[in-house]
């Protein structure tokens, strides 16, 4: 039984973090998906996200706002808002106006935004870390105890749950709603949507909002989870979920999903097998072999030539 | 009458400060201050500017070194061995020929060789490697302990008085924390302490959980950590949610309030080895009061030490004589120098001869007292 519960563990343990993944994954993939670009800012617009949060939940402190509720709405509202608004700025100032040039030149781009927003957090809230306390302590255990057994945390639950809405709602908008079908369209022939009426560069500023507020729900749940946020986080969690997203076929956004909760997955695993020192490697061999045996990802279509 | 004397008497006072600061300008002695303005460690490396800054700024207000002033300058290593590096460079382009730095054991490392070559004389105030004194280089003094001294007396405590039974040793994978972590599992083990688990983390990293939940497999009762506070605090944090309740200790590396902001309370009872608490020595006070009245914290684990660095160099050039750094190098070999940090003197690989570290433990709240 105590192996059993071991690895159900790792599992529990691969899942939270790769759901995470997963919610920064899709802004990388719906933007690929639709304008063929790597925004490479949003690992730092992800980072944004916990830094609103965190003052938010500062704010909101001082202003002796402190139950829970209302805690936890006010981070995720303002992280939301504010990121999904850097999002929508970010396109505006540094895509838009490179729009059907190279495909290298938005790319440039997209590392000068990155590296631009990194230091406006580095000179405006500097560089130590900042602590933010986890407002849900507890733990749920299965088995006999929690040193035999399962332990998953409140927060952890709390992840699952947030991201599974996120997830659906973002399906169901994406499927069903009038925006989504636009969406849909863009992705497929954006000069053709573009000829049918459809108002493309608010589409295309649509996805940003989009992957930004995804990349602030992240934001807020991984900084609760983990207590310590700086201004170099972005870069990590930038790549692994660009990983995700390759992993699981870019441009497609179950692909996201799926690459995000399977490289958690091989993340935890990896770190037990191998010990923790080699959690990327396994994390990286693994995308290496994918890339190798199905160029396209898990859930992607062969890109086919459009005429 | 009157008025013409006091104008002949502003014309000399106008005549003498211009010489003065003519002298000034022409020669003063730089002094490079290498460390991490920036990145995940800064405030380690805030510690060993304001302990150099006060420094200088005492020595200068005394009348300088043989007449010059000193004059600190800031350099950003960002605690990156490259941009260690790149700074190193610049420092030799500077013309400086007095480094107080860097502090990554890390950066100090690659940097050291640059200036031993080019006749720059460094002491570092917080690089505890043994291998930056070990390659017989003449220009690189330290005024801190080791990690090969810090590893056993960490060791020692654990295997006499903490006495677990199966212990892991976790580090970082870098110079400073991965030194220290193999010289206390030589010491447990040496001991007969049972080592189960001796592994790396990726620094930067933010999820332990799946390590934790292999220690708990392990059963461990006790566990080393080597590296630095963000990770430490982190792996604190996350073993007090997820149930396992041990006692940690750390290098000093992790003895910085940051880590109690980070963990809150798991970081209560962590122990944590630092070199003797030198602000709170009765014979210190007016140094803490100055510090203070800058509205400085004067308890970090470097800015006595930095503090030191920047005494000895002044005092060194000025029983040498001269700003010739060789010459400096062996005024620091043979004589003794009364620091805040107690009397210093140097061994011929320019490590301290005496130099002890403390176990502390650690208090939720920051503070920390004395282990027994």
């Amino acid at each position: 039984m105590p192996e059993l519960y071991h690895y159900l563990q790792q599992l529990i343990n691969g899942l939270t973090v790769g759901s995470t993944y997963a919610l920064i994954a899709i802004g990388y993939t719906m933007v690929y998906g639709i304008i063929g670009m790597i925004n490479f800012a949003h690992g730092e617009v992800y980072m944004i996200g916990s830094y609103i949060a965190f003052i938010a939940l500062i704010g909101l402190t001082a202003m002796g706002l402190d139950s829970l509720p209302i805690l936890m709405i006010g981070a995720f509202a303002a992280s939301m808002i504010v990121t999904s608004a850097y999002g929508y700025s970010i396109e505006r100032v540094a895509y838009r106006p490179l729009r059907g040039s190279n495909r290298l030149i938005p790319l440039i781009s997209a590392i000068g935004m990155s590296i631009f927003l990194q230091n406006v957090v580095l000179l405006t809230q500097d560089s130590k870390d900042k602590a933010i306390p986890n407002l849900f302590p507890g733990n749920l255990v299965f088995g006999e105890s929690t040193m035999n057994g399962v332990t998953v945390s409140y927060m952890q639950v709390l992840i699952f749950i947030v991201t599974f809405v996120a997830m659906y709602g973002l399906t169901l908008f994406i499927s069903r709603s009038r925006l989504g079908r636009a969406c849909r369209a863009c992705a497929e022939d954006i000069k053709m949507a573009n000829l049918l009426g459809i108002n493309t560069n608010g589409i295309i500023a649509l996805t940003f909002v989009i992957g930004a507020a995804l990349a602030a729900i992240a934001a807020v749940l991984i900084s609760m989870q983990y207590g310590v946020i700086n201004p170099h986080i972005g870069f990590l969690a930038g790549i692994k979920a660009f990983t995700a997203a390759v992993l699981g076929g870019i441009g497609s956004i179950p692909g996201a999903m799926l690459g995000g909760l399977v490289l958690g997955v091989a993340e935890a695993f990896g770190a037990d097998i191998f010990g923790d020192q080699y959690k990327d490697v396994v994390a990286f061999s693994l995308l290496v072999l994918v890339l190798l045996f199905r160029p396209t990802g898990i859930l992607g279509r062969p890109e086919v030539e459009k005429v | 009458m009157k008025n013409k004397q006091r104008l002949s008497k502003l014309f000399l006072a106008m005549a003498l400060s211009s010489a003065a600061s003519y002298s000034l300008a022409a020669d003063p002695i730089k002094i490079a201050l290498a460390g991490p303005v920036t990145g995940a460690v800064a405030q380690y490396g805030d510690m060993q500017f304001i302990g150099a800054e006060m420094a200088i700024e005492q020595i200068n207000k005394a009348g300088g070194v043989n007449g010059a002033q000193l004059q600190g300058v800031r350099y950003d290593d960002a605690c990156d061995p490259k941009q260690a590096v790149a700074v190193a460079n610049k420092i030799v382009n500077d013309g400086v020929s007095f480094v107080v730095g860097h502090l990554c054991s890390s950066s100090t490392q690659p940097a050291s060789d640059i200036y031993e070559d080019e006749g720059i004389l460094m002491i570092t105030a917080a690089s505890t490697s043994p291998d930056i004194t070990s390659r017989g280089y003449e220009l690189i003094f330290r005024t801190i302990g080791l990690d090969s001294l810090q590893g056993p007396t960490a060791g020692n405590f654990i295997a006499d008085h903490v006495k677990p039974k199966n212990v892991a040793v976790i580090h970082d994978k870098q110079q400073y924390g991965e030194g220290i972590a193999t010289a206390v599992k030589q010491t447990l083990e040496g001991k007969g302490v049972k080592v189960s688990m001796f592994e790396g983390i990726n620094a930067g990293d933010k999820d332990f959980s799946s390590l934790i939940a292999r220690l708990k497999r392990e059963g461990v009762d006790f566990i080393y950590y080597g590296g630095y506070h963000p990770e430490l605090g982190l792996l604190l944090r996350q073993s007090k949610e997820k149930g396992l309740n041990v006692r940690f200790m750390g290098p000093e590396g992790v003895g910085n309030s940051e880590i109690s902001a980070i963990a809150g309370p798991a970081s209560e009872g962590m122990y944590v080895t630092l070199p003797k608490s030198f602000d709170q020595d009765p014979k210190n006070q007016q140094l803490v009061e100055a510090f203070k009245a800058k509205k400085q914290d004067p308890s970090g684990p470097f800015v006595f030490p930095a503090y030191a660095a920047v005494q000895v160099i002044a005092e060194g050039i000025e029983k040498a004589g001269s700003t010739d750094t060789d010459k400096v190098a062996e005024a620091l070999r043979s004589n003794s120098f009364d620091t805040p940090t107690g009397t210093l003197e140097f061994d011929e690989k320019g490590d301290l001869k005496n130099f002890n570290f403390v176990v502390y433990e650690w208090h939720q709240d920051g503070t920390k007292t004395e282990a027994k």
